[in-house]
């Protein structure tokens, strides 16, 4: 057992760590049902690359669609279903279960030094549930797909044709998963770190994943109780929200957007999460405001709880009432802003490898601050009267779902994956990935912002004539986009058989992650390190104990040979 | 190992106060132009509250565009000239800070005073839209799949198509739905609200410049949702009178009840036709228990309201005389029979039927 | 779950301190078993918390009246007498519960076994008590209007809880008896009182709000 330097906070030390179980032999328990938290994460990213890339392709439908005011391809019938499930895709199984399920899996708990989470057969019931709900979602088109968008307001959804309900089953399937995950992280950071991680040496990837899953668990499960009298009131006639049988339709907007806010908030905390990791690796400087940057996590989280009715301003609520959420959605720039600014004086002074992941990350800088900005004309509340409904909204959550969430996640799948497949990617791909990225995205949303102001309604299969030079700009720019989307999928592929060997820290990184094999064995640490302090600190040594028995190593004495300090 | 040496106080990069004064020369040229802009939105302000939104727009235009700014450039600047040199060592480091109480109490403080500005200068251009007058003319919008109908005052019949209003008149407009949930914008005046069935939503608006302006639905209601639009003619006072009396004449207190076959009427069909039209808007209680409208339980014996609303007495034929033409009250508009799709003989079904509960 | 870890050996190599390892280890694991477990309360509180919100926000500002108005007639309010038996059942059950644990605890396994029943016994009866009062009360239905649809869905949620609740004491009951739970490790036994005082506070909140209220 590891012996700290007297005087050094240990926190606490968890005996339950120390056990290894033995590896799986066959390939069902290896690949298909494994516990393993890693396998699970691979897993969840596969199956959400799968729907990113349908929904993806649904995208641009609504696109080719819009090339033309008449509406090119598609009735208004089938436009409204691509739309919606655009939307409840995107959100419900590509994002969520990529930064939770996905990247929270497989780095997490390596981040903290630990084997696994901390109920490792309920994160392979968590996990299977996903493919299911997507399948019953997906094959709602069969039937007809929900239409009334991925926000579903009664009393038009409850006209709706029967894939509405079979999207209220869908998601309440994929809410129960993300609240099992939220409750598997939360117990897993609490209470599996190594020794010597206190809370305030913990990654700041690990603060991210800490405050989105303390958004998963309480906020989904109101979510599930509206689908739930949704899903009642369509097949029983049990009245919630019509109100013609003494129901109310803004309730349903109260109960969904209490949990749609802070699920805003969970597709991007961990997103913050992963920009921290990339800004300092490849600046060579410690990330800037640590602590900041843990407290506005937090603070986020919590205030993401009091602002639902922000997407309510226009339906009728009380109107005195408009004001205190509009002050509080005011108010949650602060943190965020604070966060900007800590990543913009990371990258100063910094001695920057302009690798992939960090272009990402930087770039994200750029389109998420826009996109929180946007935000801010929508939380005022006389502003929001006019851009309530209109394509400044779909300019808005694309600028911070895609500016924001899309771009980390490609900024963390570049990062993780030499340590996630043991090769190196190819580099000039990922410039191209990223430049046309980087260009097209924004040729395909700033013109909605204008669109939205000008007079264009959102959810709309024709548009006025006037509209259509910008519309036309928008989709070539989207095709576009798509492409670079093909070519991060050739990256991946060729990078199995010709990409370089990556060995354990090809990028010089200093999270625990980094010192082991690529990818790690399936014990994860051989032997649990112990911690010092926060892994930033790129001017002193590795502040970990026991790192050569935690990688296994065979020989006594570490030599400058057999570990020499890490370059790019 | 190497270490970048920088003394922060001194060298914040080479050129970053140049970059610095880039930053506010752009930021102060974009401000101007907006602050300055007389349509920031793109649109003209044809009539109160638009101009307030305007000014609110144009405030946070400039703020948002120096913010974009700071971050944008400054990123990119760094991002250059912080990149590793060809020729820096291999295990080359950064400046090893990891944090400046100073500077970032100066960028927690700055925006926190800059968001409690905002969000009070919001609140005044908020209260200055509630405060909007509409005291002159009420209109009710009412909407549909795929359509809207506003009923004016005096006018017996709703008007379908295209909405009048009159020059420099305060307006309000009470909107409700009759099924899902519609939007009613009108761009060019800022404004907008649900039309949420079930609940009438208020908007004031004066119209200030003649023209033609669309209004616009906002919130998905169907297939037809990307057609739903018409719209909203302002003209001068004069033009408005002419097109509001070529609508209908105005609503007729007597002999509007030809036609109605009173002794025909039966309680049973009343009673289920009541459920099905009006008690969504009235109770069978007394007149206190409203829903929308009043409770009808006593229209015909309540000794505290001897008349009818529209100060007739309570005689089957002037309740009849209610039902076929609607009404427009200070709660709101009751649609007339047309509108219900109540033909005569419904009519009949349900006074009788009111008849019968006043008698217990 | 517990059984494994107390019935699986595993080899630490450490001789003479393993059985106090093992006991550590124990300790942490049944410490995030039991934190898991009341974040796993705290998010079934919520969903309660969703459909309270949604009748308080029909009763209050919604509905012109309360009991509602339905063809004519004002509704009839529930049975609060009978409810309040039904409840003095379900948290009677809820004491039983305590004293069952309690008992296992001091290895009093007879009247573990007697506390136990009784609050399987009770439950059940709360159980027939609700489906007593679905079948006689007087609101219209579960779809006739937004009274039965608050009422019936908010209880009827409950009710499965209770249900779901009563087949977990059984199972824990079944496990006791062979042997499953020693005096130092109970976990399930622990698990099992907390959701069973769940399901009775959940019940005082829905108790208050249709029958007191």
């Amino acid at each position: 057992m590891a012996t700290l330097a007297p005087g050094v906070k240990t926190g606490p030390y968890h005996a339950v760590l120390d056990h290894i179980h033995p590896e799986p032999t066959s390939f069902i328990r290896k690949y298909i049902f494994s516990i393993d938290h890693k396998v699970i994460g691979y897993q969840y990213m596969i199956t959400g690359g799968l729907f990113f890339l349908i929904a993806g392709l649904l995208a641009e439908l609504i696109r080719t669609q819009l090339l033309s005011p008449n509406g090119a391809i598609v009735s208004a019938a089938t436009y409204n279903q691509i739309y919606s499930m655009h939307g409840s895709a995107m959100v419900w199984m590509v994002i969520i279960p990529l930064v939770t399920g996905g990247f929270g899996n497989f780095v997490m708990p390596l981040q903290i030094g630990a084997r696994d989470v901390a109920f490792p057969w309920l994160n392979l019931a968590a996990f299977w549930m996903f493919p299911v709900a997507g399948v019953i979602l997906f094959s709602s088109f069969l039937w007809g797909a929900p239409d009334a968008g991925w926000t579903e307001y009664p009393p038009v959804s409850l006209q709706g044709p029967p894939g509405t309900s079979m999207w209220c089953v869908a998601i309440f399937l994929i809410g129960i998963s993300s609240t099992l995950t939220g409750i598997n992280f939360i117990v897993t950071i609490y209470k599996m770190r190594a020794p010597g991680m206190t809370l305030t040496r913990m990654p700041l990837f690990v603060w991210g994943q800490f405050g989105t899953a303390g958004l998963s668990f309480i906020a989904t499960t109101a979510l599930a109780g509206a689908l739930l009298a949704l899903f009642l009131e369509r097949t029983f006639g049990v009245p919630f929200y019509d109100p013609k049988h003494g129901g109310s339709p803004v309730l349903w907007q109260h109960m969904f957007w209490f949990y749609s806010h802070p699920a805003v908030y969970i597709m991007i905390l961990p997103v913050f999460g992963i920009i921290s990791e990339v800004l300092p690796t490849f600046s060579r400087k410690p990330v800037f405001g640590y602590k900041m940057i843990a407290f506005s996590t937090v603070a986020i989280a919590l205030l993401g709880f009091s602002v639902w009715a922000h997407h309510m301003f226009t339906s009728g609520m009380v109107p005195w009432l408009q004001l205190p959420f509009m002050i509080i959605t005011m108010v949650i720039a602060v943190p965020t802003g604070i966060k900007i600014f800590s990543w913009m004086a990371t990258l100063w002074g910094g001695s920057i490898h302009w690798t992939t992941p960090m272009l990402f990350a930087t770039g994200f800088l750029i389109t998420f601050t826009c996109g929180g900005l946007t935000g801010f004309f929508l939380a005022a509340v006389p502003l929001d009267y006019h851009e309530h409904g209109t394509y400044f909204v779909v300019a808005h959550l694309h600028y911070v779902l895609y500016g924001g969430s899309v771009m980390g996640l490609f900024a963390g799948i570049y990062y993780w994956w030499p340590k996630m497949t043991g090769r190196m990617y190819n580099e000039v791909l990922g410039y191209w990935h990223f430049w046309l990225t980087f260009i097209a995205f924004n040729g395909t949303f700033m013109p909605m912002h204008w669109l939205g102001l000008l007079g264009m309604p959102r959810r709309v299969a024709l548009y006025d004539p006037q509209f259509q030079f910008w519309n036309v700009f928008a989709t070539i720019s989207s095709y576009v986009l798509a492409g670079s989307v093909l070519i991060f999928l050739y990256n991946f592929a060729t990078s199995f058989r010709s990409g370089k060997i990556a060995g354990p820290n090809p990028w010089g990184a200093r999270t625990l992650e980094w010192m082991i094999s690529s990818p790690p064995p399936y014990y994860n640490y051989k032997k649990i390190p112990a911690v010092l302090a926060t892994p930033y600190d790129f001017g002193n040594p590795l502040p970990y104990i026991g790192l050569e028995a935690a990688a296994g190593a065979e020989e006594a004495t570490p030599t400058a040979a057999s570990h020499p300090v890490p370059t790019l | 190992m190497a270490q970048r040496v920088v003394k922060p106080r001194t060298n914040l990069g080479p050129g970053f106060w140049p970059v610095t004064a880039f930053i506010i020369v752009v930021s102060a040229i974009m401000s101007y132009f907006t602050l300055t802009s007389p349509w920031p939105i793109g649109l003209i302000p044809a009539g109160e509250p638009a101009p307030a939104t305007d000014a609110l727009f144009r405030f946070l235009g400039a703020v948002g565009a120096t913010i974009f700014n700071i971050v944008t450039i400054y990123t990119i600047y760094f991002g250059i000239v912080f990149a590793k040199p060809k020729n820096a060592l291999p295990n080359a480091i950064g400046v090893q800070i990891h944090d400046a109480p100073v500077l970032e109490f100066w960028w927690t403080a700055i925006p926190t005073i800059l968001i409690v500005v905002l969000a009070i200068y919001s609140t005044k251009i908020w209260l200055d839209i509630q405060n909007t007058q509409g005291d002159v003319l009420t209109v009710e919008a009412i909407s549909y799949q795929y359509g809207y109908q506003f009923r004016y005052p005096r006018l017996a019949q709703p008007v379908s198509g295209e909405m009048h209003l009159p020059l420099n008149t305060p307006t309000t407009i009470h909107v409700t739905s009759r099924d899902v949930i519609h939007g009613f914008w009108i761009p060019e005046m800022r404004i907008k609200a649900d039309m949420v069935p079930g609940l009438i939503n208020t908007l004031r608006v004066t119209p200030t410049v003649p023209g033609r302006y669309p209004i616009i639905c906002t919130e998905f209601c169907g297939v037809g949702h990307g057609s739903m639009k018409t719209t909203l003619v302002v003209q001068s006072q004069q033009d408005f009178s002419k097109w509001f009396a070529q609508q209908g004449g105005s609503q007729s207190s007597a002999g509007g009840g030809g036609g109605i076959p009173l002794s025909t009427g039966t309680v049973d069909a009343g009673k289920v036709l009541f459920g099905q039209k009006c008690s969504a808007c009235h109770s069978t209680g007394p007149f206190s228990q409203k829903i929308v409208g009043p409770g009808l339980g006593q229209i015909f014996s309540d000794p505290a309201h001897p008349k009818l609303v529209n100060g007739s007495d309570p005689t089957t034929q002037n309740v009849a005389n209610i039902v076929k033409n609607g009404f427009q009250g200070d709660i709101g508009t009751m649609p007339s029979a047309q509108m219900n799709a109540i033909s005569n003989k419904d009519i009949a079904n349900l006074v009788v039927y009111l008849a019968s509960l006043s008698k217990k | 779950m517990s059984v494994s870890i107390a019935k699986q050996g595993y080899s630490l190599g450490h001789g003479h301190d393993e059985d106090a390892h093992e006991q550590v280890i124990y300790q942490e694991t049944r410490d995030m078993r039991l934190l898991g477990f009341v974040l796993f309360l705290c998010s079934d509180v919520v969903l309660f918390s969703a459909f309270i919100f949604a009748y308080i926000y029909l009763r209050t500002t919604v509905a012109p009246s309360w009991p509602p108005i339905v063809g004519g007639h004002q509704l009839p309010r529930l049975d609060t007498a009978f409810a309040a038996v039904n409840s003095i059942v379900l948290f009677g059950s809820g004491v039983t519960m305590h004293y069952a644990l309690e008992n296992f605890k001091h290895a009093n396994l007879r009247r573990y076994n007697v506390f136990m029943g009784f609050t399987i016994l009770l439950g059940a009866m709360f159980l027939g008590g609700q489906g007593y009062e679905y079948a006689h009360a007087q609101i219209g239905g579960w779809s006739g209007n937004i009274f039965g649809a608050s009422f019936f869905t908010l209880t009827g949620m409950h009710g499965f809880h209770v249900f779901a609740g009563v087949i977990y004491l059984l199972v824990l009951w079944y496990q006791t008896q062979r042997g499953v739970y020693t005096q130092e490790r109970y976990f399930g036994l622990t698990a099992g009182t907390l959701y069973w005082h769940f399901v009775d506070v959940i019940w005082v909140g829905l108790f208050f709000l249709f029958y007191l209220w």
